[in-house]
């Protein structure tokens, strides 16, 4: 989607897109929606709740296809009630949550060049630093099941002391970013930008041209019920797209789903090799987390103090405040306080997955995301790449299990290049040679 | 999954004058750049009265610390250390002038601290990766074969450009000095293209500061405080910063392999520091930076005093502090 301000706007089929979203919070212009209806657009307006209604009153009139909700992460709690009022009350109109906590995905420095003449260094970390939705995407998809995460964010266009202009790279990068991760975003255009494209402009028409050829690569996809693979389960009290833990699991290529502590007895033996839970367990909770250890699960427990029928067994004190308790095959460490260093955090989630049950892993892809998809048997069918560096890297990917086909394809390229994958120990390595900012692996195992 | 060996960050501020005055009688134009290259992200904020300049100068800057990538990654099989790690044993190859340099000034590093660094210590490194990637602790006898490949003693080195290994299994790993000399490359080919005022940050563990910004005598640089208590800083003029650390520890685990291997005990170096080393180039503040880490207050402050021109500081979570001044002062407190 992409939202619009101007007052002309390019016809659907130059534009690539075919949903566009006008804010209720600058001052509608009732020709500019119309026309675009004319121009066979279908037409959005996004409103805070507070105007949800004066909107919808308004728009089942003018005939636009719907309402985006914006609704803050605070006010998160009383959406689903609204909008299933909202809905039977204007049938004809769609209304869609949208998530306003995204973050321009960016591979970021750690210089900081502030207006008011100060520079610094940001905190230290062992990796290059990516801005990334994909966490928030995640606890979105667990949040409201019913609608593909969409989410908006604002431009940083303001940096070390300059004024820099959206690039084709980073809309495109926005773009890849929702698509692989099977969200939709709303993309803030430029005002610049959509005066340029209104008057033919071929520079920006061609900036334009690079973005679409991604907006593209994801709109031609046919997932097929394609589902994220996952073998780690987190398990929250509470649904937070800040939470600084997930997002570093998610920064890790740690393929994880999120579901609520009342969710827990959801969480089969068969599907995740570790879950993290960072909730406090009550009774029946603990008795399921105590059954899925014996059966050779991991668990860890983070900062969650009660007593638990794992504390009749012998403690093993693995560090200053982490205690493990062996239980049948399985573990559990309970970690007594909070995740203080979410980096080192999700390092220690890698090792203890351990080589065995690490679904994906990259070299050379410290700017990359990676997401498996499988199949509704299980079958890890495809990978999405991002690249936030949006410089051509070549990376090396090794999955679990054997697959005897590798098929490559990317905006640029288009689809498919045949890579040689080589397997062993239950495990197939491949190489991209180029992952410029967006790129999908086909896997097949015939 | 590849391990930066090089994390640790140093905070920095630079008190720009973007004041009225200085921006009219100057009119130096800020341009900033980053870029992903040695497994981190280098960033370049530079002045000039031309930006197309500025940009120009660090488009080029870039290329350079690509080009010694290309020559020093170990992970890029094509690269002249690869090449070398493969075919230089027990026999002479003729490498690139750069990667000849560096080795050199390695190899003066390792006599310096009496083998505490050492370019040489890959198979112990990599042996202790795999640990912390989930596999077991290294058993002795793995210990044991790892330790025989290890020695700069084994290195030989033949003006103008001939390396050789006496041993079978040595392997050069860069990763302790490569980025410090990219960072000077950079710095002489912003210098080469009439770039006098800029800024290099080689991912906050490499800072070279040229010149100074506009209005200003130097730049401002605040060092890395694992106390978040004592707020060390200096000023730079054509100097560069490094810092290095441990690995942090495990939440979850017994025991931190953690990145820097001490080749005198083939284990993970355990200390609580992180040192800063200002020196004038980025080459000897990167080396020395690994050194002094590994070699502790005790041994480094009688390093630093026989290295002209630079300075260093220990400091722990609790707020330790050793320092060694034998260069640009190291300042204390908020700013």
């Amino acid at each position: 989607m992409v939202q619009w301000s101007n007052s002309q706007l390019p016809p659907p089929s130059s534009l690539g897109v075919s949903d566009v979203v006008f804010s209720w919070k600058s001052r509608l212009r009732p020709s500019l929606l119309a026309n675009a209806r004319k121009q066979g657009y279908r037409v959005y307006v996004e409103a805070p709740l507070q105007q949800a209604t004066a909107a919808a009153e308004e728009g089942a009139r003018a005939g636009w296809t719907g309402l985006l909700l914006n609704i803050p992460e605070s006010e998160r709690k009383g959406t689903r009630t609204a909008a299933t009022r909202l809905r039977s009350a204007y049938p004809k109109l769609k209304f869609l949550v949208l998530g306003t906590i995204g973050k321009q995905p960016q591979m970021r420095g750690s210089l900081v060049i502030k207006n008011d003449s100060v520079l610094e260094v940001s905190s230290p970390t062992a990796q290059p630093w990516i801005d990334t939705n994909l966490a928030a995407i995640k606890v979105e998809q667990r949040r409201n099941q019913a609608q593909v995460p969409l989410y908006t964010f604002a431009w940083v266009t303001s940096k070390q002391g300059q004024q820099r202009s959206v690039t084709a790279s980073d809309y495109s990068l926005a773009v890849a970013e929702a698509g692989a991760f099977h969200a939709d975003v709303v993309l803030q255009l430029d005002k610049r930008l959509q005066r340029a494209l209104t008057n033919h402009d071929p520079e920006a028409w061609a900036l334009w041209s690079q973005v679409r050829s991604t907006a593209n690569f994801y709109s031609d996809l046919t997932d097929g019920g394609l589902q994220p693979a996952a073998n780690v389960a987190v398990v929250v009290d509470r649904l937070d797209t800040r939470d600084e833990a997930l997002n570093l699991l998610a920064r890790h290529n740690i393929p994880f789903q999120v579901f609520l502590a009342a969710d827990l007895n959801a969480v089969g033996v068969g599907d995740f090799n570790l879950v993290i839970v960072f909730a406090k367990p009550d009774k029946v909770a603990a008795e399921h987390i105590a059954s899925l250890v014996t059966r050779g699960k991991t668990v860890v427990l983070v900062d969650a103090h009660s007593s638990y029928p794992w504390h009749s067994n012998q403690p093993i004190q693995l560090n200053e405040h982490t205690v493990s308790y062996l239980l049948g095959t399985g573990k559990i460490l309970e970690l007594s306080e909070p995740v203080t260093d979410p980096e080192a955090f999700a390092q220690d989630i890698r090792r203890l997955l351990g080589k065995r049950d690490a679904l994906l892993s990259l070299w050379n892809g410290l700017t990359s995301i990676a997401v498996g998809y499988k199949d509704h048997s299980g079958a890890l069918k495809a990978i999405e790449f991002v690249n936030y560096a949006t410089d051509p890297i070549r990376v090396q990917v090794q999955v679990k299990g054997s697959f005897t086909s590798i098929r490559y394809e990317t905006p640029e390229h288009g689809c498919c290049q045949s890579l040689v994958p080589v397997t062993h120990d239950s495990f197939t390595e491949f190489v991209i040679p180029e992952l410029r900012i967006a790129g999908r692996a086909h896997l097949d195992s015939q | 999954m590849r391990f930066d060996n090089r994390w640790a960050a140093v905070l920095l501020v630079s008190l720009f004058s973007f004041g009225p005055s200085v921006q009219s009688s100057d009119r130096q134009i800020l341009v900033y750049q980053k870029k992903y290259i040695m497994g981190t992200v280098f960033e370049i904020a530079a002045y000039s009265g031309s930006s197309e300049q500025a940009s120009f100068a660090i488009e080029k800057a870039f290329h350079e610390i690509v080009r010694i990538d290309d020559l020093m990654s170990n992970y890029k099989p094509e690269s002249a250390l690869s090449h070398l790690n493969q075919s230089a044993h027990f026999h002479a190859e003729s490498v690139p002038p750069d990667l000849y340099c560096v080795i050199q000034q390695a190899v003066q590093f390792s006599k310096l601290s009496d083998g505490k660094f050492d370019i040489t210590v890959a198979p112990l490194v990599n042996l202790w990766k795999a640990a912390l990637l989930g596999d077991s602790i290294p058993s002795a006898a793995q210990q044991q074969q790892a330790e025989a490949c290890v020695g700069y003693e084994k290195i030989a080195l033949t003006p103008p450009d001939q390396i050789s290994f006496q041993s079978a299994c040595l392997q050069l790993d860069l990763g302790a000095l490569g980025k410090g000399y990219a960072v000077d490359r950079a710095v002489a080919t912003l210098y080469s293209l009439g770039i006098y005022n800029a800024f290099i940050n080689a991912g906050g563990s490499t800072i070279f500061a040229m010149g100074s910004p506009p209005g200003q005598t130097s730049w401002l640089v605040h060092l890395r405080d694992p106390s978040h208590k004592v707020g060390p800083y200096v000023m730079l003029s054509n100097e560069s910063v490094s810092t290095s650390e441990q690995s942090s520890a495990s939440l979850l685990g017994r025991d931190s392999a953690g990145h820097i291997i001490d080749p005198a005990t083939g284990r993970p170096l355990k200390t609580e520091f992180a040192v800063s080393v200002i020196a004038r180039t980025a080459t000897l503040s990167d080396g020395l930076s690994t050194t002094l880490l590994l070699l502790g207050p005790m041994q480094g402050k009688s390093l630093v005093n026989r290295t002209p021109d630079t300075s260093a500081i220990w400091l722990s979570p609790k707020a330790q502090i050793e320092t060694a001044i034998y260069g640009p002062q190291i300042l204390f407190g908020k700013l």
